[in-house]
């Protein structure tokens, strides 16, 4: 019975019906606005994320760098995070960038962040400062897609093709196919490094404990591997939403267990 | 469901209401039939399956040792257990038969007296379901992944037909030809499906990582080259637009033709509107697909919300489409699920998979209607058993073992 209870339809259930307050008081202009400015749950773990990043781990070299499928680790619904950090890409507050080989893996930077390392790695490398500064008021500000092509960079930003060699130099733009480019975060590589080795240490420290599986307490009064530059719970939260390994809560604490 | 039932009765429901409530709880409690099965017929996989949509009442298969068989879906006996029988099948022994494994079978859509096949020998036929034998055959240079025929045509009769050439082929069964070829793909092609929509409007995807809508009418080429990061750019031909990061091997329509399913190698799957070739960004999460051949999908019709089946190695996996959220994991088959197809009058689903079983997927009755239908049978067995005693009581003493060899 219980399982055909949990597959009812939402119609079937039954609701409590909303009872409305006597006193109610309109609501007025300022408060209204004062409740459009709440950052949504995403723009609020984002944040949580962003100030997890260890900057100085990498000599501040990098901009803070959050995965989208850590998001999924926080919310079950894959769908809201999706369309909020979608709605967060439209407004220009975010940037969302392809990395890795693998699948569907994604970096959430904050346009701002990305804005001053674009501008001081640029400056490190010495592209010109007038293609620097074209590169930050055109698509820093005003692209939100993950990639652009040849025609777009030409025609609607005037970009010339020796100013895209110099974007390819400073590794701001990486190949994707013949005259499209994904748009790239400088020095991904030193994240990148860090964040499988860190994976793969945690991954192994799991298997190896009994029947593959081990609360989370446990896990975080073992010493760290140095490889986990990132932190214990920085990997744990791509580690899960990643679909790696399972979170199941217990009476005694979160429980992870190795996927087979 | 009782208020459900008064407000019906005191006429405060719209009909149509009251039915969408019922099917939809059917389809969300559906399980493993326990009174019907299927009638076992080849040796080989399940590779497609269909469904007239005139009755829907003969359900067509094709298996990878090139036969096809036709089961009658519907209980006619009064009786609860019930076996779907074979109405007819193309046999081993049949001269016309598929040299090599089926692909892809497909009902003709106005009449049960044809039906169509495709396999990996390279050949498309169109059968007369009364005499068996083929009355037309096409040749291709590749492998045919999936034909289809559009459900709504009326103004025209083309086969689309993907195979393992990057040229997509229309097939008109009129005057027994090629009639278009579609440039567009840049390598082997997965899945066609025809809009239920518009019987102009035809999708594709393929081993490159696209997914393709195009208009028969025109000849420019495909009219949307879907993307799925939204981009500003033209969804034409001539920027780089992909739909996944791995080869598409699933695809459909939903039943009212406004929004499209691809299933792609990459474990995404992803929802798109079909007007406007915008990727509608609902997560379902991760689905593994290894497979590299096609698999059908099916999503169900009638319902609210409408419910998406989708194999998932040996299970199938029920989504909710418009929200991505998992609904249920149907457990029963022994290997690799294939084919899925709802079949809406009666909210079950038939699957076929590696294991060379098609299963039925009934929604899930009350235990008292059970004993219900249990009594009720028990009184029919025991009427027509009074006058078969003599003739059972011999079998007692037979070996019920089988063997292969036997058959």
């Amino acid at each position: 019975m219980s399982r055909k209870r949990t597959l009812m339809p939402e119609f079937y259930k039954k609701k409590k019906v909303c009872t409305e307050s006597r006193n109610k008081v309109p609501i007025t202009d300022a408060e209204r606005e004062e409740v459009s400015r709440v950052p949504t749950d995403t723009e609020v773990y984002l944040m949580y994320f962003k100030n997890l990043f260890p900057l100085d781990k990498f000599e501040h070299r990098l901009p803070p760098m959050v995965l989208k499928h850590q998001l999924y680790s926080l919310n079950k619904n894959r769908t809201v995070v999706d369309k909020e950090l979608n709605d967060l890409k439209n407004k220009g507050l975010i940037k969302i960038f392809k990395i890795g080989s693998e699948f569907d893996e994604y970096a959430v930077v904050f346009t701002e962040d990305y804005r001053c390392h674009v501008t001081r790695v640029m400056a490190e490398v010495s592209v010109p400062k007038s293609i620097a500064d074209k590169f930050v008021n055109t698509i820093v500000k005003r692209c939100n897609d993950v990639y652009v092509n040849k025609d777009t960079l030409i025609k609607e930003y005037n970009f010339k093709d020796d100013d895209i060699t110099q974007l390819l130099k400073a590794t701001v733009l990486t190949n994707r196919t013949v005259g499209s480019w994904w748009l790239a975060v400088p020095n991904t590589g030193m994240f990148m490094k860090s964040l499988l080795r860190g994976r793969k240490a945690i991954l192994t420290m799991i298997k190896k404990s009994k029947y593959k599986e081990i609360l989370k307490n446990d896990l975080e009064q073992r010493k760290l591997p140095k490889m986990c530059r990132l932190g214990l719970t920085y990997h744990l939260q791509d580690i899960i939403g990643a679909d790696l390994i399972l979170s199941i809560q217990t009476t005694s604490g979160q429980l992870l267990r190795l996927k087979d | 469901m009782l208020k459900f039932l008064f407000e019906r009765e005191q006429g405060l429901l719209d009909p149509l209401n009251l039915r969408r409530a019922e099917s939809t709880r059917r389809t969300f409690a559906l399980e493993l039939s326990r009174h019907r099965d299927v009638e076992m017929t080849s040796q080989g996989a399940v590779n497609s399956i269909d469904i007239d949509l005139i009755e829907s009442r003969y359900l067509l298969s094709g298996f990878s040792d090139g036969t096809a068989a036709i089961h009658d879906v519907v209980n006619q006996t009064g009786n609860v257990k019930y076996t779907c029988k074979v109405v007819c099948k193309i046999d081993r022994h049949n001269r016309y038969k598929h040299k090599t494994s089926i692909q892809s079978v497909c009902w003709y859509p106005l009449d049960t007296g044809i039906f169509t096949t495709s396999g990996t020998d390279k050949l498309l036929k169109v059968w007369d379901t009364n005499n068996l034998i083929p009355v037309d055959e096409y040749e291709f240079s590749g492998i045919v992944y999936q034909h289809d025929l559009s459900p709504v045509a009326t103004k025209h009769c083309l086969i689309a037909v993907g195979c393992q050439s990057s040229r997509l082929k229309l097939v008109d069964l009129k005057s027994g030809a090629s009639s278009h070829m579609l440039k567009g793909h840049q390598s082997s092609i997965y899945c066609v499906k025809w809009s239920p929509k518009d019987e102009f409007i035809l999708a594709s995807g393929g081993a490159d990582n696209r997914v393709l809508l195009w208009d028969v009418r025109s000849a420019k080429g495909a009219m949307k080259v879907l993307d799925q990061y939204n981009g500003k750019a033209p969804s034409d031909n001539t920027t780089g637009n992909t739909a996944h990061h791995g080869a598409i091997n699933g695809l459909t329509f939903t039943s009212d033709g406004l929004h499209l399913i691809s299933y792609g190698t990459d474990n995404c799957i992803r929802l798109w509107d079909a007007n406007s070739g915008k990727n509608c960004l609902i997560n379902y999460g991760n689905v593994p697909n290894d497979t590299k051949k096609l698999v059908q999908l099916s999503v169900s019709n009638g319902c609210s919300p409408d419910v998406l089946f989708i194999p998932n190695r040996s299970n199938i996996d029920m989504f909710d489409v418009y929200s991505g959220e998992k609904i249920d994991r149907l457990k029963g088959h022994y290997n690799s699920v294939n084919c899925c197809k709802f079949h809406s009058p009666t909210q079950d689903v038939y699957s076929g998979g590696n294991d060379r079983n098609i299963l039925i997927w009934t929604p899930d009755t009350d235990s008292s209607y059970d004993d219900h239908l249990k009594t009720q049978s028990e009184l029919h067995v025991k009427e027509s058993s009074a006058d078969e005693v003599r003739t059972t009581r011999p079998t007692v003493m037979i070996d019920t073992w089988s063997s292969d060899e036997d058959d």
